[in-house]
């Protein structure tokens, strides 16, 4: 695999006439990391990531992808050594979803064979079934599988360096929170340099090592570790963007694997319901976890909701919790939590078994813990 | 034409059939000839203004002057320059009103290629010369093959004009039937005219479809939350 590569904006600007879009931009990405450009429309956060490719040309100051000065190098040449994901995805709309994967590869000149394993390869790194989507139309996807194509088809080449234009911009909130999960995840096998924009301050948190605040104008208003952003903002701008409950959005930068996970009662339809009321007994939390063959929660059954005899029925089981994976962070988790009216959110790991549950009280525990890893680290 | 004649003698076209065969192949030839060298001419053209935007104007203007001329006239001055009855003339004139079709339509095509599909492949690498080939000519397929139908429909009917310098085809045979007030000719010409018309229309819709296999794939039915038409019958 390619090695990640550090990447530094030094003095960057970039002008259209008089009026500066990027202004004097100075920051660093140390390999591996993500980093996430956050601010409101016309911060020049994405002129910012398309200067890195060079799909922008700045009128100043020097963009270094290692050691090594973007425009130094042959434009198309750079671009095929980048990965590129934008909001609306920009997959090809007359290539299959494997030939969408396929293009960087092809355009390298790679061998057939080599490209076709390397696509399948990906196909199902990013969660789709190979043999299902490959020879789909995008305009054949929804919106979630053709984010999915996008990172894979960023990916093919396996460029040290990713640029992400709001990948996650243009699906629902619950496919956002499960490919952003999926990212991550991604990101701990793959230790991409990962360029991340995105006007979102809750997934700015979430996803970046680091956060760059910028403001209209392109000017770097606060650069750090997200922790250190909501513990300490730079100026007045930077506290408004990030909001007055900077409290609440300290949840976004603790996951659910953080907090200890409660024990649940479970139990499969067919089983005594006596001995299943016997164990419910003995437990602090009055409901039972139905869950089926492979672990997977089906509902929750009320302790009235148990018959003296005879067998659980998961007719009567009631499925509203939301499942939390590891990633998901505590403030979406509450979210979820008051959305769908609980007091509890089950965890469950990538094949959906369950693991435990996450409660509402847990997570006010949570918040009104001092924010010890987001005490500021003063430089 | 007398009145008691019958419509059509079907004596005369069994009699007759090779010189009717002759003819088809010739429109066919004809009506091909047109509108590949039109395509080809188009292309040329649409990519000097796909590079030169500023050469869309006077293009365009000159091929709509063209596209306005009666082609009985143009026919008529091209004859002392080109000759009478010569296969130059008769495609001159037939190429010539190809264009503002073809071009518009090519023109249009590469207009339609979504920006963020454009940026998306520039950023993937590909050079301009790739991006074109590779990913906005194909796009622009469907309206680029949508001005082929029009432009070969139109073709086969103005071939039979070309029938006055003695170059139409299935034209001739509808002339002859004129002259010679025998309506049987005439009406087998103008019918198989049509017919061809019609046969060269259904095959380039199959071509369309064998060539753009993506602009037909839609979302399965089941995810597609919002009926197509919020009237039901």
């Amino acid at each position: 695999m390619t090695s990640a590569v550090d990447l530094e904006f030094r003095h960057v600007s970039k002008s259209y006439g008089a009026t500066p879009v990027v202004d004097d931009l100075s920051l660093k990405v140390p390999a591996g990391k993500i980093c996430v450009l956050v601010g409101p429309s016309g911060c020049g956060k994405t002129t910012s990531l398309k200067l890195v490719n060079r799909l922008v040309e700045p009128t100043s100051g020097q963009i270094l992808i290692g050691d090594r000065d973007v425009t130094s190098q042959d434009s198309i040449q750079l671009r095929r050594g980048i990965g590129y994901v934008i909001q609306q995805v920009g997959l090809l709309p007359h290539l299959t979803v494997a030939d969408n994967v396929a293009v960087v590869p092809r355009l390298l000149g790679w061998e057939r064979g080599r490209i076709r394993e390397r696509t399948e390869e990906l196909i199902a790194l990013v969660g789709l079934d190979a043999t299902r989507h490959r020879d789909r139309y995008p305009a054949q996807l929804s919106g979630g599988e053709r984010q999915r194509v996008g990172v894979a088809r960023a990916l093919a080449a396996d460029p040290p360096l990713m640029l992400m234009d709001e990948p996650f911009g243009a699906v629902d909130p619950i496919v956002r929170e499960r490919l952003q999960n999926e990212l991550l995840r991604l990101q701990e096998q793959l230790a991409k340099t990962i360029v991340f924009v995105t006007h979102d301050i809750d997934e700015a948190i979430k996803m970046g090592d680091l956060v760059a605040v910028m403001r209209v104008g392109g000017v770097l208003a606060q650069f750090g570790p997200p922790a250190e952003i909501l513990a300490n903002p730079a100026s007045d701008f930077v506290a408004r963007f990030v909001g007055a409950d900077r409290g609440l959005k300290r949840l976004s930068l603790r996951r659910v694997a953080d907090v200890e996970w409660q024990e649940v009662v479970t139990a499969h339809p067919g089983d005594d319901a006596a001995s299943a009321r016997a164990l419910l007994r003995d437990s602090d939390f009055p409901f039972l976890l139905l869950v089926d063959e492979q672990d997977r929660p089906i509902g929750w059954l009320d302790r009235a909701q148990i018959p003296e005899t005879g067998a659980l029925d998961a007719q009567r089981a009631v499925p509203e919790s939301p499942l939390l994976e590891r990633r998901t962070t505590l403030k979406d988790a509450l979210s979820q939590m008051l959305g769908a009216d609980v007091m509890a959110g089950i965890v469950v790991d990538e094949n959906g078994r369950t693991q435990g549950i996450v409660t509402v009280d847990q997570i006010a525990a949570a918040l009104r813990e001092a924010p010890k890893s987001a005490e500021p680290a003063r430089a | 034409m007398r009145e008691d004649d019958p419509l059509i003698e079907w004596e005369w076209i069994i009699d007759n059939s090779d010189q009717i065969f002759a003819r088809l192949v010739q429109h066919v030839g004809l009506t091909l000839i047109a509108v590949v060298a039109g395509l080809l001419i188009s292309l040329v053209l649409a990519l000097l203004v796909y590079r030169r935007r500023r050469l869309y104007g006077p293009i365009s203007g000159v091929a709509a002057t063209l596209y306005t001329i009666p082609s009985i006239a143009l026919f008529a001055v091209l004859t002392p320059i080109t000759g009478f009855g010569s296969i130059v003339t008769a495609e001159i004139a037939l190429v010539s009103y190809t264009l503002l079709i073809l071009l518009r339509n090519i023109v249009a095509g590469l207009a339609s290629v979504p920006d963020d599909v454009r940026e998306a492949a520039e950023a993937l690498g590909y050079s301009s010369w790739q991006l074109l080939v590779k990913v906005e000519l194909p796009l622009a397929l469907p309206l680029i093959i949508a001005g082929v139908r029009i432009a070969t429909v139109t073709t086969v009917g103005l071939v039979n004009v070309a029938a006055v310098i003695g170059q139409g085809g299935l034209g001739q045979l509808i002339l002859s039937g004129l002259r010679s007030f025998f309506a049987t000719p005439t009406y087998v010409g103008a019918f198989l005219s049509l017919a061809l018309a019609l046969a060269f229309d259904v095959l380039l819709v199959q071509v369309q479809q064998l060539l753009t296999p993506w602009a037909a794939a839609r979302r399965p039915r089941a995810l597609s939350a919002v009926p197509q038409s919020p009237v039901q019958p």
